[in-house]
């Protein structure tokens, strides 16, 4: 039981990377990006295959998979920005599915379908429980400077601005801001870290394959920021800790109904991870830790 | 008031930790102990795309258990079957699989399916020494490191491509032409197909198309001008249905080869029956007729059990008289018997319970699957299978052979 609850806590922490970069970029600055999944997977290529073609060390792997992150982010929101927001939707929607696409047909680069094996981990796996704690501690401390920084971020003035930039760009751009280049290099961070949640992912599994990021993975985020809260970094930690426990935990459902069949435990199973998910929303609607919206001048 | 709270507190974190650590520092034998149940897990498709498969085969894994208990169980303990659900996604199964390995402490793990899911899957077992059975075709998963604790039921890619060679070159062609949408083997089909073809001195040549488009004119002209004896077609049901018209409106008159996937009976309720007359079908096929296919049928009251059902049925068999074998139900144990017991000779047995008997005399066994003769190589892979081949004649598909 031990074992399996590090390695969900590991997972949930993935998840929360991920929930603390669309946070700054939808919840705190307004840039819809549905295509999260998509960073994170060319996150997880870069550094796979930095690591299993090149031989780089797992450090530098998990680096650059950030600035790949970052550079990709940055190209996608410069096209974009200077349109209104929606676009930036359609475009981010529609890169990740293009990432995806590569993955599965650039053979050459990316093994295709059969996705990347053997990547390697920053500590050895043969240390079984002790591998798992270790990973569980570094991928920890890395979703805690993540949430960290985006939390200093956003309560500096820069961060004031990006929370104009989402009430209002016009008013902020008249108050002399630079609206685009906060919007293009808050993008550019956010991905940079959904970048990081990839690599680590696949250095946790020692596996990638183009089917690990499809869109449901983008709505499994957003489901998990809208239920911590938009726009809290605590609320985009939480959130991901209690998707992750409302994922796992309806599996144990089926032991209270086992006169249904194997099908109908599965069907229950997915309409009770509906069913909270619901509850979550009718009675938190704005997350479980809702922004916190300081005095003026604060 | 606030005092008993945190000093509650402080004995409920009390209690935790000792739990916590106590569940650490407990070797995991002392939960194993004989009379306890043994723990298989099976983790089949219940949602997504391999719905349809995932259920027949949990049933027929359950019906296995079921039986084998009925019987006395395996090494005097009785079989304790959990079922979780992979998903059809790699995510999902890597967490249902920790759970089936940490929480229920699972021997082994049946039915992955999808070749991205096995991938996923495999290093879980293999780093927490678990059996693992899967369903997924691409060549590489059993080339993984996986020490062992990897068997694959499917025919490979590799394995399928040459059977649909073989059939085309059976035609005694001069030319063979590949005609399929862009999927993730397409290519391993060409390759393995224009080797036999270049060994037998036969001319190929292949296109590969974009499997959405309404119409395949251009690629069907172009693949007429090559005048192939043999055309092989890669597509599925919906891209199939255009290209055959197009390939009518030419006017071919060769044969044409295509997969089960492809050529079916829902093929032939979309296109006109000229169009689709004399076509060829392989698909992987369950060892229909074999008596374990026939114990399978009645087991679980199906008529004619899929290639899947009879894969989930040989592999709780096998993990089951594995275990029967080495006296032993652990994964490293399963690993070291399994294959004593599907290959190398001895008395033929279909089911788990008479195989068990036989071991239980001290006599050698061989299993006979409902898949196939079951018997695998050095890295997993079966090394036989069965194929059927159907042709469409007058508007029907009719079995030509299993082979």
């Amino acid at each position: 039981m031990d074992n399996y609850l590090i390695a969900m806590a590991t997972i949930a922490c993935v998840y929360g990377l991920m929930t603390v970069s669309l946070n700054l970029s939808w919840g705190v600055t307004g840039m819809v990006n549905l295509g999260i999944a998509g960073f994170f997977g060319i996150g997880a290529y870069t550094s796979a295959l930095l690591t299993t073609r090149l031989g780089w060390p797992v450090v530098a792997g998990v680096a650059s998979a950030m600035v790949a992150g970052a550079l990709v982010g940055a190209v996608l929101s410069i096209a974009t920005l200077r349109l209104r927001d929606d676009y930036l939707a359609i475009v981010t929607l529609g890169f990740a599915e293009i990432v995806r696409l590569v993955a599965l047909n650039e053979l050459w680069l990316t093994n295709g379908s059969d996705g990347i094996s053997g990547i390697p981990a920053p500590i050895p796996r043969g240390y079984g429980y002790g591998f798992s704690l270790a990973f569980l501690a570094l991928i920890a401390a890395l979703l805690a400077l993540a949430a960290w920084s985006a939390s200093r971020l956003q309560r500096s003035p820069y961060g004031r601005v990006l929370r104009a930039i989402r009430d209002d760009a016009d008013v902020t751009a008249v108050a002399g801001k630079d609206v685009v280049r906060f919007k293009l290099k808050t993008f550019a961070l956010s991905t940079a870290i959904a970048g990081a949640a990839g690599a680590m992912y696949g250095h946790y599994t020692s596996f990638v394959a183009p089917d690990l990021f499809a869109p449901l993975l983008t709505i499994y985020i957003f489901l998990a920021l809208t239920i911590g809260g938009t726009g809290n970094v605590k609320g985009a930690v939480l959130g991901a800790f209690v998707l992750i426990a409302i994922l796992e935990g309806s599996r144990y459902s089926a032991a209270f109904l086992p006169e249904l069949s194997a099908v109908q435990q599965s069907a229950v199973r997915e309409m009770v991870v509906a069913a909270l998910f619901l509850l979550c929303l009718r009675f938190r609607p704005r997350g479980l830790v809702p922004e916190r919206m300081g005095a003026a001048g604060e | 008031m606030s005092k008993s709270m945190s000093s509650a507190r402080r004995d409920w974190l009390r209690a935790m930790s000792v739990t916590a650590i106590g569940a650490a520092v407990l070797p995991r034998s002392a939960w194993a102990q004989a009379g306890t149940p043994i723990v298989i897990g099976s983790l089949t498709p219940q949602t997504g795309a391999g719905s349809i498969y995932g259920p027949g085969m949990r049933d027929a894994i359950a019906a296995v258990v079921k039986e084998v208990n009925a019987a006395g169980g395996v090494i005097s303990r009785q079989i304790k079957l959990v079922s979780e659900d992979d998903q059809t996604n790699p995510e999902a199964t890597v967490r249902a699989a920790r759970k089936l390995i940490d929480v229920d402490k699972a021997v082994a793990i049946l039915g992955p399916w999808a070749s991205s899911v096995a991938a996923a899957v495999a290093p879980v077992c293999w780093e927490s020494e678990t059996m693992c059975a899967i369903v997924g075709s691409a060549d590489n998963i059993t080339r993984l490191p996986h020490k062992g604790f990897l068997i694959r039921t499917q025919p490979n890619i590799s394995m399928q491509a040459a059977r649909f060679g073989r059939l085309a070159l059976d035609q005694n062609p001069k030319s063979i032409y590949f005609l399929g949408p862009q999927t993730p083997f397409t290519q391993i089909y060409i390759d393995v197909v224009a080797k036999m073809a270049k060994d037998k001195g036969v001319a190929f040549a292949s296109e590969i198309y974009d499997g959405s488009k309404t119409s395949y004119r251009s690629e069907v002209d172009k693949a007429m001008k090559f005048k192939p004896d043999v055309l092989l077609l890669g597509g599925f049901v919906n891209d199939n249905a255009v290209v055959l018209r197009d390939i009518y409106r030419a006017g071919y008159k060769g044969t044409m080869i295509g997969f089960g996937t492809g050529v079916n009976t829902k093929l032939l309720e979309s296109v006109p029956p000229e169009a689709v007359e004399g076509i060829y079908a392989v698909t992987p096929s369950a060892a229909l007729g074999s008596p374990a296919y026939k114990r399978l049928a009645k087991l679980i009251n199906v008529a004619d059990p899929g290639p899947f059902e009879s894969q989930a049925y040989d592999m709780i068999n096998l993990t089951v008289l594995a275990i029967a074998q080495g006296k032993q139900a652990t994964g490293p144990a399963i690993r070291d018997n399994i294959r004593k017991v599907s290959q190398g000779g001895g008395t033929v047995v279909d089911d788990a319970v008479e195989g068990i008997k036989l071991i239980g005399e001290g006599k050698k066994i061989n299993y006979e699957g409902a898949s196939g003769p079951v018997e695998f190589d050095q890295y997993g892979d079966i090394v036989d299978s069965k194929f059927r081949i159907e042709q469409v004649r007058g508007g029907k598909l009719t079995l030509v052979e299993i082979s």
